[in-house]
Parts: C-alpha cells; sequence; structure tokens
C-alpha cells in the first residue's frame, strides 16, 4: 500500500505517481487531503485498487480503463468520464455529466446525482443510489442506468439505445424515450446488483428506453452500399 | 451567509469571500469583484464611486463629495484609495434621485448605493484586488462574489461582477451565463423608465429582481419570476440587504453547489471554494434545474 498527500503535490505529479505506481503493479494506492481538486486520478490504464479519502472536483478518475477507485465524499463535475473498464465507487452526491461518455465498467454514486447523468454513455452500468436531475440518460446509446430514487424531467431524451430503470418517480420522459415492460427475472437481477453495493431496498423500478422514432437509419453509409 | 451573525456578532465576509474567489481563478481571472452586506455602519447610505479616466481622479472625487451636499446629503466618512472613492453618508431625500445626480457628474461611475451593504470590483484576481481594497477587513452577515472571464462585453472596472441594480439600494448579483433575451428585455426596462450603465447581459439580472421587489414581490417570488422570463443560461445569486438567494435555468446549464448548516449558507461554482472557508469534508448538494432558494441574514 502507498499513500500520497494531494495537499503536497500538483495535480500533475499525484496523477504521474499514481500511474507508474498503478504501471509497477502496487496493488493499492490510498489519495488523502483531496480537498475536491480537479482532476484527480485521471487517465490510469492498468489495473489497481485506489482509494481518495474525501471530496473530489470535476473531471476525477476520468479517462479510466481497469482500477477500482472508491472516492469518500461527493464529486464535482463529469466523474468517470470516457471510463473504459473498472469501477468507480462514490460515497456521496456527484455533480452534472457523471459517467458522460462511458463505455464500460461500473459507476457507483452512493448519493444524488446532478444534470446529464450518464449523457452520450456507450455501455456499462451506472448506478446512483438517491436521485438523479435534468436529462438522465441524454443521447445515451449503450449500457444501463439504474436510478434508486426519482429522475428529473426529459429522462432518456433522444436516446438511440440503452436502459434507464428508475425506482421512484420520473419528472417527464424525454424527446423518444417510452416506458417498457419489465419481466420479473430482470427486477430480481436488479435487486441483486444493487445488494452487491450494499443497498438493500428493493424498489419497483420502471424501465425507460428509446421510442426509436427519432432516428432514421435509410440513407446507408458508403461501406454499408458496398454491401448490397 | 451566517444566519444569526446579525445577534452573534458579524463574520469575516470579505475575508472568506477573497479566500473562496481565490481558488476558483481557473474560472476567470481578468477581474474580480465582491459585495460584502450587513456591514455595521453609522450612517444612512454607504456608497461606492469608481473615477473614470474621462478627467482627474481628484477633481473626479471632489465632484461627487459636491453632488453629495447640494443634494442634501452629509458626507460621515470619506475614503479615496486611487480612483475609489468610498463614501458614507446622512441622507434623507429620494435615493434614486440622489444616485442620478451623482451619475450625471463627470467621472463618475456609480458601483454601488447601499443601506448596509457595498460592492468593490477592480480588474485583477482576487487577491490582487484585495491588496488594492482590503475587501478581507470588512465584516457583514453575508455576501457574494465572482471572478470573471469575460464573454460578450468588455473587460473594464465596471463590467465586472457584481452588478448592482441602479438605482435600488443594496441589490447586487453575481451571474454565470448568457442571456438570450437581454436586448429585448433591456429595452423593455429602458422604456418603463430604468437606467443601465453597462452592456453586460448580467447587468439586467439585478434591475429587473429590483424591480420586481421595488412592485411588492417577495425575494423568492421575484427569483421565481425570473426563471419565467429570463432566457438563456444562468446560474445566478443575488444579495439583498437582508437575504440572499440563487436562481438556476431550467438546462442546469451552469454549476452550483451548497452547503447549509444551522448557521451557515456557502454557496459556489465548485466545491473546493467552500473547502477554502469549511475545512471539513462537507455534505452539500448540487441544486438542481429550474430551482430557487431563499435565505434571509
Amino acid at each position: 500500500m502507498v499513500s500520497l498527500d494531494a495537499g503536497e503535490l500538483t495535480t500533475r505529479e499525484l496523477n504521474r505517481k499514481i500511474k507508474d505506481l498503478a504501471e509497477k503493479s502496487v496493488a493499492e494506492i490510498v489519495v488523502t487531503n483531496p480537498a475536491a481538486q480537479h482532476n484527480l486520478a485521471v487517465g490510469v490504464r492498468d489495473k489497481c485498487s485506489i482509494s481518495i479519502e474525501g471530496s473530489v472536483g470535476y473531471y476525477a478518475a476520468s479517462q479510466l480503463d481497469g482500477p477500482e477507485i472508491s472516492i469518500d465524499g461527493n464529486a464535482g463535475w463529469a466523474l468517470g468520464e470516457n471510463l473504459m473498464s473498472g469501477k468507480i465507487s462514490l460515497s456521496r452526491n456527484a455533480g452534472a455529466s457523471v459517467a458522460a461518455s462511458m463505455r464500460g465498467g461500473e459507476i457507483f454514486i452512493g448519493g444524488s446525482s446532478g444534470a446529464r447523468a450518464g449523457i452520450g454513455m456507450k455501455g456499462g452500468t451506472l448506478i446512483v443510489g438517491g436521485d438523479s436531475g435534468f436529462l438522465t440518460g441524454f443521447m445515451m446509446q449503450k449500457g444501463r442506468i439504474i436510478v434508486c430514487g426519482d429522475v428529473g424531467e426529459a429522462a432518456g431524451d433522444s436516446m438511440y439505445e440503452g436502459t434507464i430503470y428508475v425506482g421512484g418517480e420520473v419528472g417527464s420522459l424525454g424527446s423518444d424515450a417510452m416506458f417498457d415492460d419489465m419481466t420479473e427475472d430482470e427486477l430480481i437481477d436488479l435487486w441483486n446488483e444493487l445488494e452487491q453495493n450494499g443497498i438493500t431496498d428493493r424498489p419497483k423500478f420502471r424501465k425507460i428506453v428509446s421510442e426509436k422514432k427519432l432516428y432514421h437509419y435509410d440513407t446507408l453509409e458508403r461501406l454499408e452500399r458496398t454491401l448490397i | 451567509m451566517y444566519k444569526e451573525s446579525r445577534l452573534t456578532g458579524l463574520a469575516p465576509i470579505g475575508d472568506e469571500l477573497v479566500k473562496m474567489l481565490e481558488t476558483m481563478v481557473h474560472r476567470g481571472h481578468d477581474s474580480s469583484g465582491v459585495t460584502v452586506s450587513g456591514e455595521s455602519l453609522d450612517s444612512d447610505l454607504l456608497i461606492r464611486i469608481w473615477a473614470d479616466e474621462s478627467s482627474p481622479v481628484a477633481d473626479t472625487i471632489d465632484r461627487a463629495k459636491e453632488t453629495l451636499a447640494v443634494n442634501g446629503g452629509a458626507i460621515v466618512s470619506a475614503e479615496a484609495r486611487d480612483s475609489y472613492l468610498r463614501l458614507t453618508a446622512n441622507y434623507e431625500g429620494d435615493v434614486p434621485r440622489l444616485a442620478d445626480a451623482l451619475l450625471k457628474t463627470p467621472g463618475v461611475v456609480l458601483h454601488s448605493i447601499g443601506e448596509n451593504s457595498e460592492v468593490i470590483k477592480d480588474v485583477g484576481t482576487p487577491m490582487a484586488i484585495d491588496e488594492r481594497h482590503e475587501i478581507k477587513k470588512l465584516s457583514g452577515t453575508h455576501g457574494v462574489g465572482h471572478v470573471r472571464m469575460a464573454t460578450e462585453s468588455a473587460v473594464d472596472i465596471s463590467h465586472a461582477h457584481p452588478f448592482w441594480a441602479y438605482p435600488f439600494t443594496d441589490v447586487t448579483v453575481v451571474h454565470n451565463g448568457q442571456l438570450t433575451n437581454y436586448h429585448g428585455m433591456k429595452r423593455e426596462h429602458e422604456s418603463r423608465g430604468h437606467h443601465f450603465q453597462t452592456h453586460n447581459d448580467s447587468e439586467l439580472i439585478a434591475v429587473y429582481l429590483a424591480d420586481k421587489l421595488s412592485e411588492g414581490m417577495d425575494l423568492e417570488e421575484a427569483l421565481r419570476e425570473s426563471l419565467k422570463d429570463l432566457d438563456g443560461t444562468f446560474t445566478y445569486l443575488v444579495s439583498t440587504k437582508d437575504g440572499m438567494g440563487y436562481a438556476k435555468d431550467r438546462w442546469a446549464a451552469k454549476p452550483l453547489v451548497l452547503m447549509e448548516t444551522d448557521s451557515v449558507v456557502a454557496i459556489a461554482s465548485e466545491e473546493v471554494a467552500l473547502r477554502s472557508v469549511f475545512a471539513d469534508e462537507l455534505v452539500r448538494t448540487e441544486p438542481q434545474e429550474h430551482e430557487v432558494m431563499t435565505w434571509s441574514a
């Protein structure tokens, strides 16, 4: 285990140290005194476990491929942006655009998240233990968003594919989003998944998917045309 | 805002605003400014004047004092610092009439007239302007502050935030965003006799709110009304004589984090600013879209 004091290092130095340690297969890295600074623990592409003891600012744990990161505090905007694989868990509230463009792995938010959670998501799973704000799942293309509490207005607006599960109230459905039926098995699987993250409540989830009326693929791409 | 500082003693609002703003200079370092509200005064009015470059500063300052005297004001204290003048005065007349007279005085730019508040703004970072203006010395009950990265109007002292709602005492605003119906709403306000000192859309918010308050709305009603009338992206904070509040647009396009305890309300664009004053790990929330909230000092 290696401990790094964020108060003693510049962001660049801290991130460089984390990356070096991860590359050298140091299994466990602890970051103390993050004090809501921006851009902490970004760009790590090796498997390791990083524990951040306090709140982080914008773009924390973004551009990751592999690590498991736990953050004991709040996060600013765009936590876990473009996550490829690995897991991020946050104990308190996240700002807007959490999990923006994530492609794989899992992000768990113990509290609530701001607007545009899962914007442009292309894979993986985002779990929000509390509520999620305006435009949840905006333009998502793949993956799952599980919100145990309420979601704000325009949920799933312009989503292409993927699924949003909501345990509480839905402020309103976004453009081209619709409720879909859920099987009993699907619900039980969700509850099991939540239990693994320490959530024992069993919300009666509803499922939001794309109605697929907004986009059309009538015109083939150049490469597709050669296939006909 | 310190909720009970009127009872328990004034808080170091100037010092804490400078600390908070200094952590956010990455958001803008063209200019900075604060409103310190709830100050303890031994006079009726606190007037903040900036002397523009049109004539020698000393002449402008003399003319401003003269205007105040001619209009029935009695100067209690006058503190000149570079091209800035801080006046406290006893005055029992009509404040808009005085404001108008001061504004017509050559070289005078009015940054604020308050019964318990003042606006201090200048080009430069918060620490730099604190060195010039000793903001840290100011105590009060609440306040707002801003660091600016100009996008759509001039980088000069008058276009820095906070914006005071000429000629209404103590109403000031800091704003992050752009108003898309600024010109139409400005014209509409001008046609009803309002006067704007700048070409900055954020000034409109201050005048708009002060106008609503003068019609008898309470602060929360005025903020709610602004969600309907203002178009564009905005998160703004307003400070009045005895309260403050925020409004966030329907797109939730601009950040805001809020921390509230029994004794304190602290709001900022980023948590890092809250942490500069409140060192402990905080329970803080990000207000959602189309929300307003107010507090009384």
